[in-house]
């Protein structure tokens, strides 16, 4: 059991990451990445909300009817999303400013969805309880690598503290305004899914079609 | 030449499967083929006969940038002298002036072989930069992957060189190229795989991330403390009569004697390099047929709307191929075998988006008054999908034919 | 058996049901609906006076800001009550007294038809002034007027940007600009925040000597008699530049603020 649950937990890591692998959630993760404070309290977000849907749809799931799971899904995660948002504008403001309207479409990241309806549904809350937090943290990982390359090389700090000082504030260090937009973070993305894929090669798809080749006599 | 042969059938054995240097055929195969026609020939059917293969397709385009690099070279140089002249000492600093001042070609712009030379020292450290950093690229992506190091970087880094502004900085350079050589192309695959042309995606990564660098008013002619907007920013901003405050006639666009990219500005020598291409059946005439069909409709629409407060809308079709990198981009991008539509029909409407495009970032999006460059990878991106209506269009006209 | 199902309690009866029969569905939505609605709108009420306050402070802080006199480890009400928020009428250029200062929206009045007029030119690109707007004015210890924040907004490339001009006593030199909200491009046009670009502002007249409106956000080297009234451009950012351009002059000229600085100049508001 307890093996089991140390996989729940670490293998959406890497192994089974729900954006390099699954490409879900890659919207949120274009728009928040810009710096790191905001990569960091959206990945809690989703790391709280996915760990806590998935533990209470994982209760009701007995009593849940199949004709009505998805709204009650819904009902859930909705629930929790404006909770955090309401924690978020009430504690953070500055950071739930940046974030706008990017909590509330944690409703529809489809990490959260899909843990709630792939696993939730089926396994004990606990067990559910820990494959959310795993999930979270996988998307929370993706987050902070793509966070930590936009801020470190798009503005020259990283949280807040300048590591390079940049030309407009005195330095030498010529900003990449690209990374501050968010399209780059569909590059960083990319790379990050040809690195992990490169670590781990059964990761790769296999090829829908086969070129073929003609052999030089 | 002899010689050379021989040297080549010595060393091959080390190369080739077996020998000790077996991981850096590509590079071998680089160099050989080089001085040398490819000597893998596809011998079985079906046989595809014809004079080009690859390595002469890709040497008739860079020959046919020829024009605008030689023309490019003289019209930096004397931008640069006129310029200096204007402003006088105290923007004489740097190698290139004191190189030029001790040779003994001086200063003068209407010097030719002075501006010519001026020119040439702004071009070589970008030419030598990307050449050097995209040739790393291709050797190690040709190495870990076992292909060849293919002649097309030669084409893509000439292109490249050609839109950058000659006062870009060369690490920015050498980064722009790494990212046009490496996401532009390598990632899907190399040469013949790649769906958007690598030097615009280079051109592109640069404007996008540097643009303090690669836009503006400052970089065009470089030279310390001159100020002068491009073209297509002034028409931007006053309309096209105010070009001729500027001392910008249609006749100097036209030619090229205007600042921008080093080897972008001549209407004329892009359209030589054009015929060069066209004649040798390496540029299809449909996609330029398309590509001017569309600026020149789309303009002439936009002209009958007109607007009050958008200069731009009042623009004629003869400004649009003359500014900017319309020209250039119509003769060597768009043209461009591999990131076009496949299907005859396909080409000429993958034409026309561009050039409906190009007219349409310059008129109505503020931000961007330079467009071809961004239509054209718009394009690339839509030249699959172009074809596939093609292609469906083609099937159900055949299945009514036959029902 | 049926006797047996008659004396069953309701409890086991419902027990008994699939999960999936019409009732319990309708239990479980509602049940849950119910559940979930409370927990929100709990969540909501109770946290509703720090949200309002954060957005509160978020403004002052803004305020204080574009004053110099913001320190964060100030508690801010404090650091604000210096300052004495007023509703100036803007085609009168008086202060009027017709709403509560404090409580006065400027953003609903900026789109309420009753309290705005349509304008013929709009180089701001608002589309609708305002006929009444906030000022914030900061009195020095003496009592004296220090400085005039007023209320700035207008259309740069991407966005309307939101923000405020502080202006000293004599109502003609600016102390500060400061933007609190809005989408310019990163790096290029959202350089506004830029501290070195907004320490340009400082010192800056307004007007010339002949009261001719002469600020201005251009490029190049400012000619002698503009070295008082000249920010340099944004670069690489035309069009920001230009918006920013437009709307100080739009929001110190004749439509805007002149009418009331006049008066004030006057000491006779």
């Amino acid at each position: 059991m307890a093996q089991t649950r140390r996989t729940y937990l670490v293998d959406p890591l890497v192994d089974n990451n729900p954006i390099t692998l699954q490409v879900l959630g890659i919207c949120s993760a274009l728009a928040v990445t810009s710096s790191l404070k905001v990569s960091f309290v959206m990945a809690l977000a989703v790391i709280f909300v996915t760990a806590f849907s998935s533990m209470f749809i994982s209760m009701l799931r007995n009593h849940i009817p199949g004709s009505i799971r998805i709204i009650v899904q819904m009902v859930i995660i909705a629930s929790l999303v404006i909770l955090v948002d309401q924690i978020l504008k009430a504690y953070l403001y500055e950071i739930s400013k940046t974030l706008s309207v990017f909590v509330g479409l944690i409703i529809t990241n489809c990490i959260v969805m899909g843990r709630a309806e792939a696993f939730a549904m089926k396994n004990p809350p606990i067990d559910s309880f820990i494959d959310g937090v795993g999930n979270g943290l996988g998307y929370g990982l993706i987050l902070m690598l793509v966070g930590f390359v936009r801020e470190l090389f798009g503005a020259g700090t990283l949280f807040g503290i300048t590591v390079l000082p940049t030309v407009n504030n005195g330095g030498w260090y010529v900003p990449n305004g690209m990374l501050l937009l968010p399209p780059s973070a569909f590059f960083i993305i990319g790379l990050i899914i040809w690195a992990f894929r490169t670590w781990k090669p059964e990761q790769v798809e296999d090829r829908e079609f086969k070129i073929q080749t003609v052999e030089a006599h | 030449m002899k010689f050379v042969r021989g040297v080549f059938d010595k060393i091959e054995p080390h190369f080739e499967k077996g020998g000790q240097y077996e991981k850096y055929f590509p590079l071998y195969e680089a160099v050989e083929s080089f001085f040398y026609s490819p000597k893998t020939v596809s011998t079985v059917a079906p046989h595809a006969r014809t004079y080009s293969d690859m390595k002469r397709i890709m040497i008739y385009v860079f020959l046919a940038t020829m024009p605008c690099l030689f023309f490019g070279m003289w019209n930096t140089g004397h931008q640069a002298n006129v310029a200096l002249a204007a402003i006088g000492e105290e923007a004489m600093t740097g190698w290139r002036i004191g190189l030029m001042q001790a040779i003994g070609f001086g200063l003068n712009p209407d010097n030719i072989l002075s501006s010519m030379f001026h020119g040439f020292l702004y071009f070589l450290p970008i030419y030598v930069v990307t050449m050097v950093v995209g040739l790393f690229w291709e050797i190690l992506f040709a190495v870990i992957r076992g292909h060849e190091v293919n002649e097309g970087f030669f084409v893509t880094s000439i292109l490249y060189v050609l839109i950058l502004p000659a006062s870009a900085p060369l690490w920015q350079v050498a980064l722009g190229i790494s990212f046009g050589v490496v996401i532009g192309k390598e990632v899907f695959g190399g040469t013949g795989k790649n769906f958007l042309n690598p030097a615009l995606v280079a051109r592109a990564f640069l404007y996008f991330a540097y643009p303090a660098q690669m836009s503006g008013d400052a970089i065009w002619t470089p030279v310390d403390g001159f100020s002068g907007a491009t073209a297509l920013g002034i028409t931007a901003a006053e309309g096209v009569p105010g070009l001729a405050n500027y001392d910008i006639t249609f006749w100097s666009a036209f030619w090229g004697t205007i600042q921008g990219c080093l080897g972008e500005t001549s209407f004329v020598m892009c359209m030589i390099g054009l015929a060069f291409l066209l004649v040798t059946k390496i540029a299809n005439w449909r996609l330029v047929v398309g590509c001017t069909a569309g600026t020149i409709g789309f303009s002439l629409l936009l002209n009958l709307i007109g607007s009050d407060t958008n200069p731009m809308f009042g623009m004629p079709f003869w400004w649009h191929m003359v500014l900017g990198g319309w020209a250039f981009g119509l003769a060597f991008m768009v043209t461009e075998p591999v990131t076009a539509s496949h299907t005859n029909v396909g080409r000429f409407w993958y034409g026309v988006l561009i050039g409906f495009m190009v007219v349409m970032i310059r008129v109505i999006n503020p931000a961007f008054p330079e467009g071809m460059m961004l239509a054209i990878l718009f394009a690339n991106i839509f030249a699959p999908l172009i074809d596939w209506f093609v292609v469906r269009a083609n099937i159900t006209r055949r299945a009514k034919r036959n029902a | 058996m049926p006797e047996q199902d008659e004396n069953q309690g309701f409890l086991a009866r419902w027990k008994a049901l699939p999960v999936d029969s019409v009732p319990k569905t309708i239990f479980v939505a509602a049940a849950l609906c119910l559940f979930c609605s409370m927990v929100v709108a709990f969540a909501a009420v109770n946290l509703r006076p720090l949200q309002e306050a954060n957005k509160l402070n978020d403004k002052r802080i803004n305020i204080l800001q574009v004053a110099g006199l913001y320190d964060a480890g100030e508690d801010i009400e404090e650091a604000f009550a210096a300052f004495e928020p007023r509703v100036v009428d803007l085609r009168s250029g008086t202060f009027t007294d017709e709403f509560d200062a404090t409580q006065f929206d400027d953003r609903a009045a900026a789109s309420d038809p009753e309290l705005s007029r349509a304008l013929d030119e709009d180089p701001a690109g608002i589309g609708r002034q305002t006929n009444f707007a906030t000022v914030y004015l900061l009195n020095d210890e003496a009592g004296n007027l220090d400085k005039i924040i007023l209320p700035i907004h207008g259309y740069g490339l991407w966005s309307t940007l939101y923000g405020f001009i502080a202006l000293e006593d004599d109502g003609n030199q600016i102390y500060g600009l400061q933007f609190y909200d809005h989408a310019e491009t990163p790096g290029l046009g959202a350089e506004v925040d830029n501290p070195a670009w907004k320490a340009q502002w400082r010192a800056k007249e307004l007007r010339d000597d002949s009261g001719a409106l002469k600020i201005t956000v251009s490029k190049g080297l400012p000619s002698p008699d503009m070295e008082n009234h000249q920010v340099d451009a944004l670069a690489g950012a035309t069009l920001t530049s230009v918006g920013v351009d437009n709307l100080v002059r739009f929001w110190m000229g004749e439509n805007g603020f002149a009418p009331f600085l006049e008066n004030l100049k006057a000491g006779d508001v």
